[in-house]
Protein backbone atom coordinates (compact mmCIF):
# COMPACT_ATOMS: atom_id res chain seq x y z
CA UNK A 1 0.00 0.00 0.00
CA UNK A 2 1.20 3.68 -0.68
CA UNK A 3 2.65 5.01 2.49
CA UNK A 4 0.41 8.31 1.82
CA UNK A 5 -2.26 6.44 2.26
CA UNK A 6 -1.22 4.66 5.53
CA UNK A 7 0.20 8.13 7.31
CA UNK A 8 -3.42 9.31 6.47
CA UNK A 9 -5.46 6.64 7.96
CA UNK A 10 -2.98 7.04 10.60
CA UNK A 11 -4.56 10.26 11.00
CA UNK A 12 -7.66 9.36 11.06
CA UNK A 13 -6.56 6.45 13.74
CA UNK A 14 -6.05 9.51 15.56
CA UNK A 15 -9.25 11.53 14.58
CA UNK A 16 -10.82 8.13 16.26
CA UNK A 17 -8.82 8.44 19.66
CA UNK A 18 -10.35 12.09 19.50
CA UNK A 19 -13.12 11.00 19.07
CA UNK A 20 -13.04 8.22 21.89
CA UNK A 21 -12.09 10.76 24.54
CA UNK A 22 -14.80 13.23 23.65
CA UNK A 23 -16.56 9.98 24.21
CA UNK A 24 -15.61 9.73 27.41
CA UNK A 25 -15.33 13.13 28.27
CA UNK A 26 -19.16 12.88 27.85
CA UNK A 27 -19.91 10.25 29.46
CA UNK A 28 -17.02 10.32 32.92
CA UNK A 29 -16.59 6.76 31.98
CA UNK A 30 -15.84 4.00 30.22
CA UNK A 31 -14.73 0.55 28.53
CA UNK A 32 -11.90 2.66 27.11
CA UNK A 33 -8.96 0.05 27.28
CA UNK A 34 -10.47 -2.71 24.39
CA UNK A 35 -11.50 0.50 22.46
CA UNK A 36 -8.35 1.97 22.22
CA UNK A 37 -6.33 -1.10 21.68
CA UNK A 38 -8.57 -1.87 18.68
CA UNK A 39 -8.51 1.53 16.72
CA UNK A 40 -5.98 0.60 13.85
CA UNK A 41 -8.31 -2.24 13.33
CA UNK A 42 -11.56 -0.26 12.92
CA UNK A 43 -9.39 2.42 11.42
CA UNK A 44 -8.54 -0.27 8.62
CA UNK A 45 -12.18 -1.77 8.58
CA UNK A 46 -14.21 1.49 7.77
CA UNK A 47 -11.60 3.70 6.18
CA UNK A 48 -10.82 0.94 3.51
CA UNK A 49 -11.86 -2.64 3.81
CA UNK A 50 -15.31 -2.36 4.82
CA UNK A 51 -17.81 -1.90 1.22
CA UNK A 52 -20.36 0.42 2.88
CA UNK A 53 -22.39 3.17 1.98
CA UNK A 54 -23.28 5.83 5.08
CA UNK A 55 -25.81 7.60 2.93
CA UNK A 56 -27.66 3.79 2.69
CA UNK A 57 -26.58 2.15 5.72
CA UNK A 58 -29.26 -0.71 4.95
CA UNK A 59 -27.74 -1.28 1.39
CA UNK A 60 -28.21 -4.87 0.98
CA UNK A 61 -24.70 -5.68 -1.11
CA UNK A 62 -22.69 -4.18 1.71
CA UNK A 63 -20.43 -5.90 4.08
CA UNK A 64 -21.07 -6.25 7.52
CA UNK A 65 -19.05 -5.68 10.57
CA UNK A 66 -20.01 -7.10 14.12
CA UNK A 67 -18.80 -6.19 17.20
CA UNK A 68 -18.62 -8.89 19.52
CA UNK A 69 -17.06 -7.19 22.03
CA UNK A 70 -19.66 -5.46 22.49
CA UNK A 71 -18.02 -3.21 25.47
CA UNK A 72 -15.42 -1.82 23.16
CA UNK A 73 -18.93 0.37 21.46
CA UNK A 74 -16.72 3.68 21.43
CA UNK A 75 -14.81 3.14 18.97
CA UNK A 76 -17.28 1.77 16.70
CA UNK A 77 -18.95 4.85 17.91
CA UNK A 78 -15.73 6.51 17.36
CA UNK A 79 -15.41 5.05 13.55
CA UNK A 80 -19.02 5.40 12.44
CA UNK A 81 -19.39 9.20 13.50
CA UNK A 82 -16.01 9.80 11.47
CA UNK A 83 -17.21 8.06 8.41
CA UNK A 84 -20.28 10.13 8.18
CA UNK A 85 -22.81 7.81 9.74
CA UNK A 86 -24.51 10.27 12.24
CA UNK A 87 -23.54 13.64 13.62
CA UNK A 88 -20.57 13.53 15.68
CA UNK A 89 -22.32 15.79 18.03
CA UNK A 90 -23.91 12.41 19.04
CA UNK A 91 -20.97 11.15 20.81
CA UNK A 92 -21.15 14.03 23.19
CA UNK A 93 -24.52 12.43 24.73
CA UNK A 94 -22.55 9.21 25.84
CA UNK A 95 -23.91 8.20 29.38
CA UNK A 96 -26.85 10.74 29.30
CA UNK A 97 -30.56 9.25 29.41
CA UNK A 98 -31.36 8.14 26.35
CA UNK A 99 -28.91 8.32 24.47
CA UNK A 100 -28.59 6.69 20.78
CA UNK A 101 -24.79 5.19 22.01
CA UNK A 102 -25.78 3.48 24.99
CA UNK A 103 -22.45 1.88 26.73
CA UNK A 104 -23.24 -1.43 24.62
CA UNK A 105 -24.25 -0.76 21.24
CA UNK A 106 -27.84 -0.92 20.25
CA UNK A 107 -28.74 -1.03 16.09
CA UNK A 108 -32.24 -0.09 16.72
CA UNK A 109 -31.05 3.36 18.02
CA UNK A 110 -28.50 4.51 15.05
CA UNK A 111 -27.48 3.47 11.63
CA UNK A 112 -24.40 1.51 11.17
CA UNK A 113 -24.87 -0.67 13.90
CA UNK A 114 -25.54 -4.02 12.49
CA UNK A 115 -25.92 -6.19 16.16
CA UNK A 116 -26.85 -5.49 19.15
CA UNK A 117 -24.13 -7.24 21.41
CA UNK A 118 -22.75 -6.97 25.17
CA UNK A 119 -23.26 -10.46 25.89
CA UNK A 120 -20.01 -12.01 25.24
CA UNK A 121 -19.88 -14.93 22.99
CA UNK A 122 -22.53 -13.96 20.67
CA UNK A 123 -21.30 -12.31 18.22
CA UNK A 124 -19.04 -14.92 15.61
CA UNK A 125 -22.55 -16.93 15.37
CA UNK A 126 -24.45 -13.96 14.49
CA UNK A 127 -21.69 -13.28 11.96
CA UNK A 128 -21.89 -17.23 10.71
CA UNK A 129 -25.26 -16.62 9.85
CA UNK A 130 -25.08 -13.15 7.95
CA UNK A 131 -21.82 -15.23 5.82
CA UNK A 132 -24.35 -17.92 5.73
CA UNK A 133 -27.24 -15.72 4.56
CA UNK A 134 -25.16 -13.75 1.80
CA UNK A 135 -23.29 -16.66 0.37
CA UNK A 136 -26.82 -18.22 -0.52
CA UNK A 137 -28.13 -15.20 -1.94
CA UNK A 138 -24.64 -15.02 -4.15
CA UNK A 139 -23.53 -11.91 -2.66
CA UNK A 140 -20.01 -11.18 -2.88
CA UNK A 141 -20.21 -9.19 0.52
CA UNK A 142 -17.99 -9.72 3.54
CA UNK A 143 -18.50 -10.41 6.86
CA UNK A 144 -15.98 -9.08 9.73
CA UNK A 145 -16.10 -9.21 13.21
CA UNK A 146 -14.07 -8.05 15.97
CA UNK A 147 -13.29 -10.24 19.45
CA UNK A 148 -11.83 -9.45 22.71
CA UNK A 149 -9.11 -12.25 23.87
CA UNK A 150 -10.65 -12.41 27.05
CA UNK A 151 -13.75 -13.17 25.26
CA UNK A 152 -12.43 -16.62 23.49
CA UNK A 153 -13.59 -18.01 27.19
CA UNK A 154 -16.92 -17.86 25.81
CA UNK A 155 -17.64 -21.63 25.08
CA UNK A 156 -20.38 -20.69 22.34
CA UNK A 157 -17.36 -18.69 20.65
CA UNK A 158 -15.99 -22.25 20.15
CA UNK A 159 -19.35 -23.65 19.01
CA UNK A 160 -19.84 -20.99 16.31
CA UNK A 161 -15.93 -21.43 15.29
CA UNK A 162 -16.66 -25.27 14.21
CA UNK A 163 -20.07 -24.49 12.51
CA UNK A 164 -18.11 -21.66 10.10
CA UNK A 165 -15.73 -24.12 9.46
CA UNK A 166 -17.75 -27.11 8.97
CA UNK A 167 -20.39 -24.70 6.70
CA UNK A 168 -16.88 -23.41 4.92
CA UNK A 169 -17.47 -19.77 5.58
CA UNK A 170 -15.05 -18.42 3.29
CA UNK A 171 -16.73 -14.91 3.61
CA UNK A 172 -16.25 -14.59 7.19
CA UNK A 173 -13.18 -12.74 8.71
CA UNK A 174 -12.25 -12.61 12.33
CA UNK A 175 -9.90 -9.90 14.01
CA UNK A 176 -9.18 -10.84 17.61
CA UNK A 177 -8.11 -7.99 19.66
CA UNK A 178 -5.44 -9.78 21.61
CA UNK A 179 -3.89 -6.80 23.89
CA UNK A 180 -3.66 -10.12 26.79
CA UNK A 181 -5.46 -8.12 29.76
CA UNK A 182 -8.70 -8.84 31.15
CA UNK A 183 -10.51 -7.21 34.26
CA UNK A 184 -9.10 -9.91 36.40
CA UNK A 185 -5.41 -9.69 35.01
CA UNK A 186 -3.39 -10.94 31.97
CA UNK A 187 -5.70 -13.49 29.66
CA UNK A 188 -3.47 -16.00 30.19
CA UNK A 189 -3.65 -16.16 33.97
CA UNK A 190 -7.32 -15.80 33.93
CA UNK A 191 -8.49 -18.32 31.12
CA UNK A 192 -5.45 -18.74 28.57
CA UNK A 193 -6.23 -19.80 25.61
CA UNK A 194 -2.83 -20.00 23.99
CA UNK A 195 -0.94 -21.54 21.30
CA UNK A 196 -4.46 -19.62 20.19
CA UNK A 197 -2.94 -19.96 16.41
CA UNK A 198 -3.02 -23.36 17.03
CA UNK A 199 -6.21 -23.28 18.69
CA UNK A 200 -8.25 -21.43 16.09
CA UNK A 201 -6.38 -23.39 13.41
CA UNK A 202 -7.61 -26.86 14.69
CA UNK A 203 -10.89 -25.38 14.55
CA UNK A 204 -10.20 -25.22 10.61
CA UNK A 205 -9.58 -22.08 10.66
CA UNK A 206 -7.04 -19.93 8.29
CA UNK A 207 -5.08 -18.11 10.57
CA UNK A 208 -2.41 -15.20 10.69
CA UNK A 209 -1.23 -13.67 13.71
CA UNK A 210 -0.47 -9.33 13.05
CA UNK A 211 0.63 -6.83 14.38
CA UNK A 212 -2.66 -5.29 15.28
CA UNK A 213 -1.28 -1.16 15.46
CA UNK A 214 -0.31 -1.70 12.08
CA UNK A 215 -2.26 -0.42 9.17
CA UNK A 216 -0.11 -1.47 6.90
CA UNK A 217 -0.57 -4.96 7.84
CA UNK A 218 -4.12 -5.38 8.85
CA UNK A 219 -5.29 -4.09 5.71
CA UNK A 220 -2.53 -6.07 3.40
CA UNK A 221 -3.62 -9.43 5.50
CA UNK A 222 -6.98 -8.65 5.46
CA UNK A 223 -7.34 -8.69 1.52
CA UNK A 224 -5.87 -11.82 1.37
CA UNK A 225 -8.87 -13.68 3.23
CA UNK A 226 -9.73 -16.16 2.80
CA UNK A 227 -6.34 -17.70 3.94
CA UNK A 228 -7.26 -20.89 3.27
CA UNK A 229 -9.60 -22.18 0.35
CA UNK A 230 -12.93 -23.21 1.55
CA UNK A 231 -11.99 -21.81 5.50
CA UNK A 232 -13.01 -18.77 7.33
CA UNK A 233 -10.01 -16.41 8.33
CA UNK A 234 -8.92 -15.00 11.85
CA UNK A 235 -6.22 -12.81 12.42
CA UNK A 236 -4.80 -12.30 15.91
CA UNK A 237 -4.14 -9.06 15.46
CA UNK A 238 -1.57 -8.51 19.23
CA UNK A 239 -1.95 -4.86 20.11
CA UNK A 240 -1.91 -2.75 23.70
CA UNK A 241 -4.54 -2.26 25.64
CA UNK A 242 -5.62 1.36 26.13
CA UNK A 243 -2.73 2.30 22.78
CA UNK A 244 -1.96 5.84 22.93
CA UNK A 245 -2.94 7.29 26.52
CA UNK A 246 0.43 7.23 28.22
CA UNK A 247 -0.57 6.67 32.05
CA UNK A 248 -3.05 3.76 31.14
CA UNK A 249 -1.30 1.96 28.10
CA UNK A 250 -0.62 -1.60 29.47
CA UNK A 251 -2.60 -1.27 32.49
CA UNK A 252 -5.41 -3.16 33.75
CA UNK A 253 -7.41 -1.04 35.60
CA UNK A 254 -8.11 0.86 32.62
CA UNK A 255 -9.98 -1.89 30.99
CA UNK A 256 -13.14 0.31 32.23
CA UNK A 257 -12.01 4.13 32.81
CA UNK A 258 -13.71 6.40 35.46
CA UNK A 259 -12.10 9.55 34.57
CA UNK A 260 -10.04 12.09 36.49
CA UNK A 261 -9.57 15.67 35.52
CA UNK A 262 -5.57 15.56 35.62
CA UNK A 263 -6.01 12.25 33.13
CA UNK A 264 -8.34 13.76 31.05
CA UNK A 265 -5.67 16.53 30.59
CA UNK A 266 -2.85 14.11 30.04
CA UNK A 267 -4.78 12.32 27.49
CA UNK A 268 -5.84 14.99 25.81
CA UNK A 269 -1.70 16.02 25.98
CA UNK A 270 -0.66 12.39 24.78
CA UNK A 271 -3.03 12.54 21.89
CA UNK A 272 -1.51 15.90 20.61
CA UNK A 273 2.03 14.88 21.29
CA UNK A 274 0.49 11.81 18.51
CA UNK A 275 -0.58 14.80 16.29
CA UNK A 276 2.65 16.37 16.32
CA UNK A 277 4.82 13.29 15.54
CA UNK A 278 1.80 12.04 11.98
CA UNK A 279 2.05 16.30 11.26
CA UNK A 280 5.96 15.72 11.04
CA UNK A 281 5.92 12.68 8.74
CA UNK A 282 3.22 13.72 6.67
CA UNK A 283 4.80 17.07 5.97
CA UNK A 284 8.15 15.08 4.86
CA UNK A 285 5.79 12.75 2.63
CA UNK A 286 4.04 16.11 1.30
CA UNK A 287 1.16 15.85 2.88
CA UNK B 1 -61.26 -35.92 10.88
CA UNK B 2 -62.46 -35.21 14.71
CA UNK B 3 -61.01 -36.83 17.21
CA UNK B 4 -58.64 -38.18 14.90
CA UNK B 5 -55.21 -39.20 16.44
CA UNK B 6 -52.24 -36.83 14.67
CA UNK B 7 -48.45 -36.50 15.48
CA UNK B 8 -47.53 -33.50 15.94
CA UNK B 9 -44.74 -33.26 14.72
CA UNK B 10 -45.20 -34.79 11.65
CA UNK B 11 -47.76 -31.93 11.44
CA UNK B 12 -45.46 -29.46 12.02
CA UNK B 13 -43.06 -30.65 9.73
CA UNK B 14 -45.68 -31.16 6.89
CA UNK B 15 -46.77 -27.17 7.26
CA UNK B 16 -43.06 -25.79 7.17
CA UNK B 17 -42.07 -27.92 3.81
CA UNK B 18 -45.58 -26.50 2.45
CA UNK B 19 -44.47 -22.75 4.02
CA UNK B 20 -41.01 -23.54 2.47
CA UNK B 21 -42.55 -24.73 -0.73
CA UNK B 22 -44.29 -21.52 -1.14
CA UNK B 23 -41.74 -18.89 0.27
CA UNK B 24 -37.90 -19.42 -0.78
CA UNK B 25 -37.12 -17.36 2.20
CA UNK B 26 -37.77 -20.25 4.90
CA UNK B 27 -34.26 -21.85 5.70
CA UNK B 28 -34.17 -24.63 8.16
CA UNK B 29 -31.71 -25.01 11.01
CA UNK B 30 -31.08 -28.04 13.02
CA UNK B 31 -29.25 -28.80 16.11
CA UNK B 32 -28.94 -32.56 15.16
CA UNK B 33 -32.92 -32.42 15.71
CA UNK B 34 -34.57 -32.07 12.44
CA UNK B 35 -35.44 -35.45 11.67
CA UNK B 36 -36.67 -36.02 14.83
CA UNK B 37 -38.56 -32.59 14.60
CA UNK B 38 -41.11 -33.79 11.42
CA UNK B 39 -38.15 -32.24 8.95
CA UNK B 40 -37.01 -34.96 7.97
CA UNK B 41 -38.08 -34.95 4.18
CA UNK B 42 -37.06 -31.12 4.52
CA UNK B 43 -33.11 -31.65 3.42
CA UNK B 44 -34.10 -33.53 0.76
CA UNK B 45 -36.29 -31.11 -0.52
CA UNK B 46 -34.45 -28.08 -0.02
CA UNK B 47 -31.02 -29.17 0.36
CA UNK B 48 -29.50 -25.25 -0.03
CA UNK B 49 -31.75 -23.97 2.67
CA UNK B 50 -31.06 -26.81 5.78
CA UNK B 51 -28.36 -26.28 7.31
CA UNK B 52 -26.88 -28.93 9.90
CA UNK B 53 -24.96 -27.67 13.08
CA UNK B 54 -24.88 -30.68 15.38
CA UNK B 55 -25.20 -30.30 18.97
CA UNK B 56 -25.07 -26.85 19.89
CA UNK B 57 -28.33 -24.68 20.42
CA UNK B 58 -26.91 -21.70 21.79
CA UNK B 59 -24.71 -21.42 18.67
CA UNK B 60 -27.83 -22.05 16.50
CA UNK B 61 -29.99 -19.25 17.34
CA UNK B 62 -27.06 -16.63 16.73
CA UNK B 63 -26.77 -18.22 13.30
CA UNK B 64 -30.67 -18.08 13.04
CA UNK B 65 -30.31 -14.14 14.03
CA UNK B 66 -27.87 -13.23 11.29
CA UNK B 67 -29.85 -15.50 8.67
CA UNK B 68 -32.76 -13.17 9.61
CA UNK B 69 -30.70 -10.17 9.31
CA UNK B 70 -30.02 -11.44 5.36
CA UNK B 71 -33.62 -11.63 4.99
CA UNK B 72 -33.90 -15.23 5.87
CA UNK B 73 -36.80 -17.10 7.78
CA UNK B 74 -34.84 -19.20 9.83
CA UNK B 75 -37.20 -21.85 11.76
CA UNK B 76 -35.52 -23.82 14.39
CA UNK B 77 -37.12 -26.66 15.73
CA UNK B 78 -35.46 -28.72 19.09
CA UNK B 79 -36.16 -30.70 22.11
CA UNK B 80 -37.84 -27.38 23.57
CA UNK B 81 -35.71 -26.84 26.84
CA UNK B 82 -32.95 -27.09 24.52
CA UNK B 83 -33.97 -23.97 22.30
CA UNK B 84 -35.39 -22.11 25.51
CA UNK B 85 -34.05 -22.40 28.69
CA UNK B 86 -30.72 -23.73 27.41
CA UNK B 87 -29.99 -20.70 25.03
CA UNK B 88 -31.99 -17.98 27.06
CA UNK B 89 -29.52 -15.15 27.02
CA UNK B 90 -29.55 -15.79 22.97
CA UNK B 91 -32.55 -15.91 22.52
CA UNK B 92 -33.67 -13.07 24.40
CA UNK B 93 -30.34 -11.10 22.97
CA UNK B 94 -30.01 -12.12 19.30
CA UNK B 95 -33.79 -12.82 18.54
CA UNK B 96 -35.61 -10.42 21.30
CA UNK B 97 -33.38 -7.59 21.87
CA UNK B 98 -32.46 -7.49 17.67
CA UNK B 99 -35.82 -8.10 16.63
CA UNK B 100 -35.31 -11.06 14.12
CA UNK B 101 -37.37 -12.32 12.30
CA UNK B 102 -36.50 -16.42 13.50
CA UNK B 103 -39.05 -18.93 14.22
CA UNK B 104 -37.91 -21.15 17.35
CA UNK B 105 -40.12 -24.05 17.75
CA UNK B 106 -39.98 -26.20 20.97
CA UNK B 107 -41.24 -30.31 20.41
CA UNK B 108 -41.60 -32.62 22.80
CA UNK B 109 -42.62 -29.99 25.27
CA UNK B 110 -43.82 -29.45 28.41
CA UNK B 111 -44.36 -33.22 29.61
CA UNK B 112 -44.42 -35.24 26.63
CA UNK B 113 -40.73 -36.36 27.09
CA UNK B 114 -42.50 -38.21 29.95
CA UNK B 115 -40.39 -40.79 31.27
CA UNK B 116 -37.25 -38.95 30.21
CA UNK B 117 -37.25 -36.64 33.29
CA UNK B 118 -37.06 -33.31 34.51
CA UNK B 119 -33.68 -32.64 32.13
CA UNK B 120 -35.52 -32.92 28.97
CA UNK B 121 -39.33 -31.94 30.45
CA UNK B 122 -40.23 -28.25 29.58
CA UNK B 123 -43.16 -26.82 31.85
CA UNK B 124 -40.80 -23.37 32.32
CA UNK B 125 -40.13 -22.04 28.62
CA UNK B 126 -43.40 -19.69 28.89
CA UNK B 127 -42.70 -17.86 31.85
CA UNK B 128 -39.13 -17.29 30.41
CA UNK B 129 -39.62 -16.85 27.03
CA UNK B 130 -42.78 -14.52 28.10
CA UNK B 131 -40.19 -12.03 29.74
CA UNK B 132 -38.65 -11.19 26.24
CA UNK B 133 -40.45 -8.40 25.16
CA UNK B 134 -41.80 -8.70 21.36
CA UNK B 135 -41.71 -12.05 21.09
CA UNK B 136 -44.70 -13.83 20.02
CA UNK B 137 -45.43 -17.36 21.94
CA UNK B 138 -48.18 -20.14 20.42
CA UNK B 139 -49.36 -23.56 21.75
CA UNK B 140 -51.81 -24.71 19.37
CA UNK B 141 -53.76 -27.52 21.26
CA UNK B 142 -54.49 -29.82 18.46
CA UNK B 143 -52.87 -30.79 14.53
CA UNK B 144 -55.44 -28.50 12.76
CA UNK B 145 -54.29 -25.55 14.52
CA UNK B 146 -50.39 -27.19 14.82
CA UNK B 147 -50.51 -26.76 10.76
CA UNK B 148 -52.48 -23.14 10.93
CA UNK B 149 -50.03 -21.72 13.86
CA UNK B 150 -46.75 -22.99 11.32
CA UNK B 151 -48.46 -20.65 8.26
CA UNK B 152 -49.54 -17.46 10.86
CA UNK B 153 -45.81 -17.70 12.40
CA UNK B 154 -44.65 -17.79 8.84
CA UNK B 155 -46.71 -14.68 7.98
CA UNK B 156 -46.06 -12.51 11.03
CA UNK B 157 -42.83 -10.61 11.01
CA UNK B 158 -40.83 -11.00 14.01
CA UNK B 159 -39.45 -13.78 16.42
CA UNK B 160 -41.82 -16.19 17.52
CA UNK B 161 -42.35 -19.26 20.36
CA UNK B 162 -43.75 -22.17 18.86
CA UNK B 163 -44.49 -25.36 21.35
CA UNK B 164 -45.77 -28.49 20.65
CA UNK B 165 -45.89 -32.32 22.11
CA UNK B 166 -44.58 -35.37 21.14
CA UNK B 167 -47.78 -37.90 21.64
CA UNK B 168 -50.22 -38.29 19.37
CA UNK B 169 -53.16 -35.69 19.74
CA UNK B 170 -56.96 -35.58 18.87
CA UNK B 171 -58.27 -33.18 16.12
CA UNK B 172 -60.50 -31.36 17.47
CA UNK B 173 -61.52 -29.11 14.98
CA UNK B 174 -62.84 -28.58 11.63
CA UNK B 175 -60.11 -27.58 9.06
CA UNK B 176 -61.99 -24.28 8.33
CA UNK B 177 -61.58 -23.06 12.09
CA UNK B 178 -60.88 -18.99 12.48
CA UNK B 179 -57.17 -18.71 13.45
CA UNK B 180 -55.62 -15.86 13.97
CA UNK B 181 -52.25 -14.66 16.33
CA UNK B 182 -53.38 -13.27 19.34
CA UNK B 183 -56.98 -14.67 19.73
CA UNK B 184 -58.67 -17.24 21.72
CA UNK B 185 -60.76 -19.22 20.41
CA UNK B 186 -64.20 -19.46 21.80
CA UNK B 187 -64.85 -23.28 21.55
CA UNK B 188 -68.31 -22.85 23.76
CA UNK B 189 -70.15 -20.35 25.47
CA UNK B 190 -71.62 -20.84 29.08
CA UNK B 191 -72.16 -18.84 31.91
CA UNK B 192 -71.06 -19.88 35.40
CA UNK B 193 -67.05 -20.88 34.77
CA UNK B 194 -64.72 -19.76 31.86
CA UNK B 195 -62.59 -22.94 31.65
CA UNK B 196 -59.25 -21.71 29.73
CA UNK B 197 -56.58 -24.36 28.39
CA UNK B 198 -54.02 -24.42 26.13
CA UNK B 199 -51.51 -26.66 24.73
CA UNK B 200 -51.17 -30.29 24.93
CA UNK B 201 -53.56 -30.51 27.82
CA UNK B 202 -56.22 -28.63 25.30
CA UNK B 203 -58.14 -32.10 24.35
CA UNK B 204 -58.28 -32.83 28.66
CA UNK B 205 -59.84 -29.34 28.91
CA UNK B 206 -62.56 -29.98 26.33
CA UNK B 207 -63.42 -33.01 27.82
CA UNK B 208 -63.37 -31.65 31.37
CA UNK B 209 -65.74 -29.21 30.27
CA UNK B 210 -68.05 -31.82 28.88
CA UNK B 211 -68.32 -33.55 32.07
CA UNK B 212 -68.99 -30.42 33.65
CA UNK B 213 -71.53 -29.44 31.42
CA UNK B 214 -72.87 -32.94 31.91
CA UNK B 215 -72.65 -31.98 35.75
CA UNK B 216 -74.59 -29.19 34.88
CA UNK B 217 -72.51 -26.22 34.95
CA UNK B 218 -72.42 -24.22 32.28
CA UNK B 219 -69.08 -23.40 31.16
CA UNK B 220 -67.42 -21.07 29.00
CA UNK B 221 -64.26 -22.91 27.20
CA UNK B 222 -61.82 -20.67 25.67
CA UNK B 223 -58.39 -21.89 23.88
CA UNK B 224 -55.54 -19.43 24.49
CA UNK B 225 -53.19 -20.77 21.76
CA UNK B 226 -51.32 -17.63 21.43
CA UNK B 227 -50.28 -17.16 25.17
CA UNK B 228 -48.33 -13.48 24.17
CA UNK B 229 -49.83 -11.20 23.06
CA UNK B 230 -52.92 -12.35 25.31
CA UNK B 231 -56.51 -11.94 24.30
CA UNK B 232 -57.11 -9.79 26.65
CA UNK B 233 -60.30 -8.49 25.38
CA UNK B 234 -61.67 -11.95 25.34
CA UNK B 235 -59.94 -12.99 28.83
CA UNK B 236 -61.32 -9.41 30.55
CA UNK B 237 -65.45 -10.33 29.12
CA UNK B 238 -65.40 -13.89 30.52
CA UNK B 239 -64.24 -12.37 34.12
CA UNK B 240 -67.08 -10.02 33.42
CA UNK B 241 -69.59 -12.46 32.22
CA UNK B 242 -68.77 -15.83 33.72
CA UNK B 243 -67.02 -14.50 37.60
CA UNK B 244 -64.50 -17.14 37.24
CA UNK B 245 -61.86 -17.62 35.95
CA UNK B 246 -59.74 -21.48 35.57
CA UNK B 247 -56.75 -22.29 33.51
CA UNK B 248 -55.10 -25.41 32.30
CA UNK B 249 -51.72 -25.94 31.68
CA UNK B 250 -48.92 -28.40 31.67
CA UNK B 251 -46.69 -25.99 32.20
CA UNK B 252 -45.81 -24.53 35.93
CA UNK B 253 -48.18 -22.49 37.60
CA UNK B 254 -45.86 -19.77 38.32
CA UNK B 255 -45.21 -17.65 35.04
CA UNK B 256 -47.65 -19.42 32.46
CA UNK B 257 -50.64 -19.16 31.22
CA UNK B 258 -52.87 -18.48 34.42
CA UNK B 259 -50.07 -16.56 35.39
CA UNK B 260 -50.26 -13.99 32.30
CA UNK B 261 -53.99 -13.92 32.80
CA UNK B 262 -53.77 -13.15 36.27
CA UNK B 263 -51.74 -10.44 35.49
CA UNK B 264 -54.72 -8.56 33.45
CA UNK B 265 -57.54 -9.71 35.42
CA UNK B 266 -56.03 -8.83 39.10
CA UNK B 267 -55.42 -5.36 37.58
CA UNK B 268 -58.18 -4.53 35.36
CA UNK B 269 -61.27 -6.65 36.58
CA UNK B 270 -60.10 -9.05 39.00
CA UNK B 271 -62.03 -12.01 39.58
CA UNK B 272 -61.53 -15.22 41.57
CA UNK B 273 -59.33 -17.97 39.80
CA UNK B 274 -58.18 -21.30 39.86
CA UNK B 275 -54.85 -21.81 37.94
CA UNK B 276 -54.23 -25.99 37.11
CA UNK B 277 -50.44 -26.80 36.45
CA UNK B 278 -47.37 -28.32 37.93
CA UNK B 279 -46.46 -26.56 41.42
CA UNK B 280 -42.79 -25.81 42.14
CA UNK B 281 -41.05 -29.14 41.93
CA UNK B 282 -39.48 -31.23 39.59
CA UNK B 283 -41.86 -33.16 37.50
CA UNK B 284 -41.56 -37.35 38.51
CA UNK B 285 -40.98 -39.30 35.39
CA UNK B 286 -43.73 -42.30 33.74
CA UNK B 287 -45.95 -43.09 30.97
CA UNK B 288 -47.88 -39.94 29.90
CA UNK B 289 -50.91 -40.30 30.85
CA UNK B 290 -49.84 -41.31 33.80
CA UNK B 291 -47.91 -38.75 35.11
CA UNK B 292 -49.95 -35.65 33.76
CA UNK B 293 -52.99 -37.53 35.90
CA UNK B 294 -50.22 -36.93 38.84
CA UNK B 295 -50.20 -33.51 38.33
CA UNK B 296 -54.39 -32.99 38.28
CA UNK B 297 -54.61 -32.72 34.24
CA UNK B 298 -57.11 -35.45 33.26
CA UNK B 299 -60.46 -34.61 32.35
CA UNK B 300 -61.88 -35.90 35.50
CA UNK B 301 -59.56 -34.47 37.67
CA UNK B 302 -60.14 -30.93 36.12
CA UNK B 303 -64.02 -31.39 36.57
CA UNK B 304 -63.57 -31.76 40.63
CA UNK B 305 -61.25 -29.00 41.07
CA UNK B 306 -63.08 -27.09 39.02
CA UNK B 307 -66.48 -28.31 41.03
CA UNK B 308 -64.45 -27.81 44.45
CA UNK B 309 -63.47 -24.43 43.07
CA UNK B 310 -66.93 -23.48 42.26
CA UNK B 311 -68.71 -24.71 45.82
CA UNK B 312 -66.01 -22.46 47.63
CA UNK B 313 -68.02 -19.43 47.90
Amino acid sequence: MDSKEILKLEYTALKLRRNILRLIRAGEAGHVGGALSSVEILTALYFNLLNIDPVNPKWKERDRFVLSAGHKCLVLYAALAERGFFDAAILDTYGALDSPIPGHPNMHKLPGIETNTGALGHGLSIAGGMALGLRLDKSPAKVYVLMGDGELAEGSNWEAASAASMHRLENLIVFVDRNKLQISGPTIEVMSYEPLDERWRSFGWGVRVIDGHNLESIISNAKQAPFEKGKPSVMIADTLKSKGLSFAEGKVSYHYWKTKPEELEQAEHDLNMIEEQLRAKMEVAGL
Amino acid sequence: MINELKDPRKTFGEAVIEAAGRNQNIVVLSADSSSGSGLGDFPKKFPDRHFEFGIMEQGVIGFASGLATTGKIPVFAAIAPFVTARPFEMFRNDLGYMNQNVKVVGRCASLTYDQLGSTHHSIDDVAIIRTIPGVTIINPGDPVTIKKAVHAMIQHTGPCYMKIGNQKMPVLYEEDVDFNLGKGIVIHDGSDVTLIGTGTVLSKTVAAAKLLEEAGVSVRLIDIHTIKPLDRDLILSAARETGRIVTVEEHFIAGGLGSAIAEICSQEYPVKMKMIGIGDLYASNGPYEELIGKYGLQPDQIKETVIKFLNNK
